[in-house]
């Protein structure tokens, strides 16, 4: 057997994690971690006053401002704690060094807090570290100097993070039931933020079946002063995929998913044990489309943990720019034009992007679909044509195109068992829509086909003598058929281009040379990755999977009666059924 | 106090169904039924109406039955609802008296009594009952007001129960429709309580469970006090719908096997062989596997009554010490008491009806349980309005002695 070893590349050990815990609050939050048990990873705990550090459960510990405030706090003056931390800087540097992620924890408002996360924020930066950043904002009671000094510390580390995660003490009120004690309050507060630390930190640590590694969540989280969208969902049981979607969206930092409409970049993390199932998994995106805006580019990674024995988790992250909290309600496809640049400029030269500025300057008033997944929702003509295509072209029965689009993301057998001729047919059907879109498009920044294998080229002279109408009256479809042809990668392979590991190395490098196509322009690893999902949304769209059917167990009389779930357990279908699994 | 005779009408829709007593409560306080007037319901799932022309439907026939039965024209009925949505929950208010007035007035009570009721519900909740548990004066219990004592802190412990309003308000509407007044409404296990525990009984410490057909209701007595009540939505139309799911057979014949074959204590003996079902003819038209059917019933009866343990406060089922009372249709399944007893390792009870003449057989049902409770219920409400009636109110009761 050849041992395939995935491409860790984008594996951060855990030694090169850090999480600071910066101020009081910080060190609750780093307290919470730490008995959580967040294993492997390294704590630090910064604080100007002496008695609380020395308490802190964290490893390694230093005082800030030890001649400025000589073990006291700060009293509240950011000013102070600024100075704090100038006086400490080395000791931090030399503490960050060599981290590839520092998670740092910060309750803004206070002295410590508030004065020294922007210089931290900065050292860390400059160490080369990817930097998140958990604060809480202060209630509203604490007065308006204090979310004043908040609100500055905020906007400053906006600027300096890679990405921020807001979480308002106000809101703390949503997490708990009003008649629990301050006490659960807090400490579901830290409870929340471990929480999300925990999952940023499994997405980056753990290879997955569909990798989604440091990459995708800085694209995900790119966008300049943004505030972060975090849930975070667990369940086990039956129903599984739904209720942990359902708790991932009662995070009180996505509004109960309400602030993912205006999202235009959502990373989706799923995590199962060995029994996650495709099914679920398509259940659950499909039920997720609902809350994200049809526009959005959806990066998916799914990974297998045995640890997580009969549950499944789902992570989402997305980033709000800050401004579209507050104005701007809803995001309308008429928009789009005005939006692109502002898109380029956050993923400059990914594939995604540039398809985006194609088509949103196209002048066909209808095909303005960004994203071919979403697709299926609201326009049911592009998926129906192309599985009209698959059946012509693939030259299949009936129902081979579904079987493709279920199973050929996940079971690596189906990919060489597709004909080779089948394969060739493909592109050269799928041609003409590559073709058109340079074409109609006229974007400057699109490369023609030369620097590709003439193989490629001669398909586009071909195809370009075949048809101008051709491509006309399938001018809609674009974007599905090129994805397509895209994810069916073993298809160029033939025709004399680099061979490709069979084995679909989610997200990896091996992925790049196999995709000679005219709008490639670069940054591979960005595009395999989501792009994988993406095929598997469409599809999923595209053709109404009959498999869907079989989730809704008869219940007998109490169909349509809204369900009595307790516990996890759906008390309308017979204990005996239920429990002989 | 001689009072005159009075008539109270309770009225529960359940699941299965509609039913309506109505009942005499004579001046010594004895209760006599008059007439019950009962037929199925439709329209009605879990406890909680979701075809209102139908369940109207319904509980017009049993009115009608019921006014047959009893000779007596209806004018007012209390209510019996249920519900998932229905849950009682214990709050405790504290008043300190202010300085210089050493002695528990009345309206110092009261002003405890506010405190406690003030339970934090969801917005769309409104309070069904807020049931006085017992007062606290420093920290010693008194079951009775302390009104007149001295002290410095008085405690009201209550019991609130509360549900979604909108619903609750739709089956008093249905009611209204009649037109029948709602003299009040009651949750089911509450009502059901009053029948089937006595005082003694409530004093040792009771847990009634009423198993209908679309809920099952409970309601804790420790100490002599309420202690908890809820609902779980599920009940034997579940057991019917189960047996439906697993063996494929029709509603109608999977509730005659239910009802004339089924078992639920875990007994092998009782599921040796096939269970059958002759048509009318005398031929054997279904078979079904005792052990199957058996199963089929035990495992859902035991999840329900799991479901009830696990919702009890925790170590209460410890401090149960005269035992589990059960009632509601479901509670006649064969072996259900083995079962319970395996569930709550307690004393387990299918209540008698003491104290109450009439119609002997009805009494002697479970199934009507709830809606006798109501007449109890009505009785006890009524003894406890604090106003005797004055003088005009006894001249008026000389003209209309049925009446309110």
């Amino acid at each position: 057997m050849i041992p395939y070893n995935r491409d860790p590349q984008q594996v951060i050990p855990n030694s090169a994690v850090k999480i600071i815990g910066l101020g009081g609050a910080g060190a609750n939050m780093l307290e919470r971690i730490a008995l959580d048990g967040l294993e492997g990873t390294a704590l630090l705990a910064l604080n100007t006053d002496v008695r609380t550090l020395s308490s802190s459960l964290a490893k390694e510990k230093i005082q800030l401002g030890i001649n400025l405030t000589k073990g006291l706090g700060t009293g509240g003056d950011p000013e102070l704690g600024h100075q704090a931390i100038l006086e400490a800087e080395e000791a931090v540097r030399a503490a960050i060094q060599g981290c590839r992620i520092v998670f740092l924890c910060v309750g803004l408002g206070g002295g410590t807090g508030s004065g020294a996360a922007p210089i931290v924020t900065r050292i860390a930066r400059e160490e080369g570290a990817f930097v998140v950043i958990f604060a809480t904002m202060p209630f509203v009671f604490e007065g308006k100097r204090r979310r004043e000094q908040a609100e500055t510390a905020l906007n400053e580390l906006a600027v300096l993070s890679n990405a921020l995660v807001t979480f308002d003490n106000n809101r703390m009120g949503e997490l708990v039931l009003a008649k629990q004690g301050i006490h659960k309050a807090f400490l579901a507060a830290d409870h929340m933020i471990c929480e999300s630390i925990k999952a940023v930190i499994r997405l980056v640590i753990r290879p997955g079946l569909i990798n989604v590694g440091l990459d995708d969540l800085m694209s995900a989280l790119r966008t300049n002063r943004s505030r972060c969208l975090f849930g975070s969902g667990i369940s086990k049981g039956k129903d599984r995929a739904i209720n942990a979607l359902r708790n991932a969206l009662s995070s009180p930092l996505l509004d109960q998913g309400a602030l993912l409409r205006d999202a235009r970049t959502v990373l989706v993390h799923l995590c199962g044990g060995e029994d996650l199932t495709l099914f679920e998994i398509e259940l659950l995106m499909q039920h997720l489309q609902k809350f994200v805006p049809e526009t959005a580019h959806v990066l998916f990674g799914a990974a297998v943990d045995p640890a997580m024995g009969d549950s499944l988790s789902i992570t989402l992250i997305s980033a709000l720019p800050e401004d579209s909290l507050t104005m701007a309600p809803r995001e309308t496809l008429s928009h789009l034009p005005a939006e692109s640049p502002e898109l380029e400029s956050r993923q400059s030269s990914t594939v995604p992007v540039a398809k985006k500025k194609a088509v949103a300057q196209s002048p066909l008033p209808e095909p303005t679909e960004e994203d071919p997944l979403f697709a299926g929702a609201d326009k049911p003509a592009a998926p129906s044509l192309l599985s009209e295509y698959r059946r012509s072209l693939a030259g299949s029965t009936a129902e081979a195109p579904t079987l493709f689009d279920q199973d050929s993301p996940f079971t690596e057998p189906e990919l060489p068992s597709i004909p080779k001729s089948t394969a060739e047919d493909y592109l050269a059907g799928a041609e003409p829509e590559l073709e058109s879109l340079p074409l109609n498009t006229e974007i400057p920044e699109t490369p023609e086909p030369t620097p590709f294998s003439p193989v490629v080229a001669e398909f586009v002279a071909v195809n370009r003598e075949d048809s101008s109408e051709v491509y006309l009256e399938e001018e809609p479809s674009p974007e599905p058929i090129e994805k397509d042809e895209n994810f069916y990668n073993p298809g160029p392979e033939p025709t004399g281009f680099t061979p490709i590991p069979r084995r679909r190395p989610a997200g990896t490098t091996p992925w790049t040379p196999a995709k000679p196509r005219p709008e490639t322009t670069g940054s591979s690893a960005q595009l395999s990755a989501p792009e994988i999902p993406k095929l598997k949304l469409d599809t999923k769209f595209s053709t109404p999977q009959s498999e869907l059917a079989f989730e809704t167990t008869p219940r007998g009389r109490f169909e349509g009666a809204d369900p009595s779930v307790i516990d996890g357990e759906d008390l309308d279908l017979p204990p005996f059924l239920r429990k002989k699994k | 106090m001689a009072r005159r005779t009075k008539i109270h009408v309770g009225l529960e829709i359940g699941t299965s169904k509609t039913c309506l007593v109505v009942g005499e409560v004579k001046a010594d306080s004895a209760v006599k039924i008059l007439g019950i007037g009962e037929t199925k319901t439709a329209g009605v799932r879990k406890g909680e109406i979701y075809d209102y022309s139908q369940a109207r439907t319904c509980l017009k026939d049993a009115l009608a039955k019921a006014e047959d039965a009893s000779d007596v024209e209806i004018g007012s009925v209390y209510l019996a609802i249920t519900g998932s949505h229905i849950q009682g929950v214990n709050h405790r208010g504290t008043y300190r008296l202010p300085d210089g007035e050493p002695v528990v007035a009345p309206e110092h009570v009261e002003e405890a009594r506010n405190i406690a009721r003030d339970v934090h519900i969801p917005p769309d909740h409104v309070y069904l009952h807020p049931i006085v548990r017992n007062y606290w004066l420093d920290g010693l219990e008194h079951s009775i007001s302390p009104v007149g004592l001295f002290g410095k802190t008085v405690e009201a412990d209550f019991h609130v129960v509360h549900g979604i309003g909108a619903r609750i308000q739709n089956s008093i509407k249905l009611v209204r429709e009649m037109p029948l007044e709602v003299d009040d409404i009651v949750f089911s296990p509450i009502a059901t309580a009053q029948m089937a525990l006595d005082r003694e009984q409530r004093e040792r410490g009771a847990l009634v469970i009423d198993i209908g057909g679309g809920t099952t209701d409970y309601a804790l007595y420790l100490g002599g006090v309420i202690t908890a009540s809820g609902c779980i939505p599920v009940g034997g139309d579940h057991i019917t719908n189960d047996i439906h799911l697993v063996t494929g057979l029709p509603f109608s014949k999977a509730e005659r096997l239910k009802v004339t074959e089924g078992d639920a204590s875990a007994e092998p003996g009782r599921s040796v062989g096939t269970a059958k079902l002759t048509d009318d003819r005398g031929f054997a038209e279904i078979e079904v596997n005792r052990s199957v059917l058996n199963e089929v019933i035990r495992q859902r009866l035991e999840e329900t009554l799991r479901l009830v343990r696990d919702r009890l406060p925790v170590g209460s089922v410890e401090s149960i010490g005269a035992g589990i009372f059960l009632t509601g249709g479901t509670s006649l399944m064969r072996g259900f008491s083995e079962l319970a007893f395996e569930v709550f390792d307690r004393d387990i009870y299918r209540p008698e009806l003491p104290e109450i003449s009439g119609i002997q057989a009805s009494f002697k049902d479970p199934r009507y349980a709830t809606a006798i409770g109501l007449i109890r219920y009505a009785q006890i409400l009524e003894s406890e309005r604090a106003t005797p009636p004055g003088c005009l109110g006894k001249i008026a009761r000389m003209f209309w002695p049925f009446g309110r």
